[in-house]
């Protein structure tokens, strides 16, 4: 069995007194995809945001290949059993819902501006890295356009190109096609699996069921803060094992039904 | 009746108050502008022992006359701790850490304006704080307050007329040595408000040139 690049064990995550992650465990080899669903406020974003580090978790810890990410505030000390992930790594890229471009930056260099001060590379390297990286999700023409002359679309795409030139390991995508226009949902999601074909470690939350089945090695169902199930794509579609992921899937697929989105 | 033979022989006088208030602006911008940025930042951190300082340290400068305390570093440095800034040097400074609590607010404020989320994505990017901040925080800070911050400055450039008060030779001071010398004020001080006007019009004019720059860029 190959070891897990990304282990979260035991999480506990609350905002104030209101518990959003309740003893969450989860395991991702390198190269899966996890497709991560369920119902609003279930805490799969929460979960993204924790294992990116843009949280701090209360209970239990992330460890991404062998290093403690994350570790619980309420944890005793001697709870780190093993080497500490430095705040500077930046192994997971991530994207998110609202794009979160640099507005006041070109996409060229909004793309260029963190390997240039984190990794070091000269302007030349991350120029042609940048225009390899527009090549692959289709805006080589784009590359001096400001984010607010793009379509959410081209903007999200871009966003996918910022986070990959940091050469990440895994990527993160929090609902990255929920505020797109329906007919430019297709082109972001293309450029994922693109990603995917290629061996990326992929977490994402989507309402894309059509994604999840085609792309997902494992889907996850979240509710209330835990994960009640974990199946690969044609198991939880068409068995799922438990009520609450039937419920949830049943109620998807109605809304669907009427105007199903193309793939 | 208007006697301009007699001021036109002062126009040496005027030229050379007029660099003075121009220096005295100049220096004390710099110094507000370096620590008004250092104060917004105090302002905002979540540790007490940083932000309760700063809070102190504005609303004093912000609710005292500029006036009183140029007094002060004027005579009461060298009352105190023997140390004597000069005029220049008193009013330079009294000015500068006076706009720095004014420029603290508007830099807090432009801060504040931008969106949370440009923070995480730096974050996930890898960047530091610091390149955080100088990269992608207050280039889109600063472009959200350009008009106070301009409006603040050309303020700063007419407060400096208060340094007259410990006998800087800067442009009012001027004007009022001439009026003394030739009795005729009202001249002697339309030629000053003259020159005031010449200073601070163009950096007027350059702020909204900024802010019309920037906002096609972003388009």
């Amino acid at each position: 069995m190959s070891e897990s690049l990304i282990v979260v064990a035991d999480l506990v995550k609350r905002y104030g007194s209101e518990t959003v992650l309740d003893h969450v465990n989860l395991a991702v080899t390198s190269g899966q995809v996890m497709v991560i669903i369920g119902p609003s406020g279930s805490g799969k974003s929460t979960l993204l945001r924790c294992i990116a580090r843009l949280e701090p978790i209360q209970r239990g810890q992330i460890i991404i290949d062998g290093l403690i990410a994350a570790i619980g505030t309420e944890e005793p000390q001697s709870a780190v059993s093993g080497p500490l992930m430095p705040s500077s790594r930046h192994d997971i890229g991530m994207v998110f819902q609202s794009y979160n471009l640099f507005p006041h930056l070109s996409v060229l260099d909004n793309i260029t501006l963190a390997p240039r001060r984190v990794l070091g590379m000269s302007r030349e390297e991350a120029t042609a890295m940048a225009a390899d990286l527009l090549k692959r999700v289709g805006l080589e023409d784009k590359r001096d356009v400001f984010p607010g002359r793009l379509s959410g679309g081209q903007q999200q795409r871009a966003a996918i190109a910022r986070a990959l030139a940091m050469r990440p390991r895994i990527m993160l995508f929090d609902e990255v096609t929920s505020a797109l226009d329906p007919e430019l949902v297709g082109e972001v999601l293309k450029t994922m699996r693109a990603l995917a074909e290629q061996g990326m470690t992929m977490l994402v939350v989507t309402h894309e069921m059509g994604f999840a089945r085609d792309v997902a090695d494992d889907v996850i169902f979240m509710d209330k803060g835990s994960i009640v199930e974990r199946s690969p794509p044609d198991q939880i579609f068409d068995r799922p094992t438990g009520p609450r992921t039937r419920t949830f899937l049943e109620r998807l697929l109605e809304r669907e039904g009427g105007s199903r989105r193309a793939k | 009746m208007l006697n301009s033979a007699t001021i036109v022989g002062y126009l040496p006088d005027y030229l050379a108050g007029a660099l003075l208030t121009l220096e005295l602006a100049l220096v004390s911008t710099s110094i507000g502008a370096v620590l008004g940025l250092a104060l917004a930042l105090t302002r905002r951190s979540r540790y007490r022992v940083l932000s309760w300082p700063t809070y102190v340290y504005i609303e004093f400068f912000r609710t005292t006359p500029p006036l009183v305390q140029i007094v002060w570093l004027y005579y009461g440095l060298p009352l105190l701790f023997g140390f004597d800034l000069g005029a220049f040097g008193a009013a330079a400074v009294a000015l500068g850490l006076n706009v720095a609590a004014f420029l603290a607010e508007i830099f807090r404020a432009g801060i504040a304006g931008v969106d949370r989320t440009q923070w995480q994505s730096a974050r996930v990017l890898g960047l530091g704080f610091l390149d955080t901040l100088r990269f992608v925080i207050l280039p889109q800070a600063i472009r959200n307050v350009l008009p106070p911050i301009g409006t603040t400055i050309i303020y700063l450039i007419k407060d400096t007329a208060i340094a007259s008060a410990i006998g800087t030779p800067e442009l009012l001071r001027v004007g009022q040595l001439v009026a003394n010398e030739t009795f005729r004020p009202a001249e002697a001080l339309t030629i000053v408000a003259f020159a005031y006007f010449v200073l601070t019009y163009p950096v007027a004019l350059g702020f909204t040139t900024i802010e019309r720059r920037l906002s096609l860029a972003r388009a």
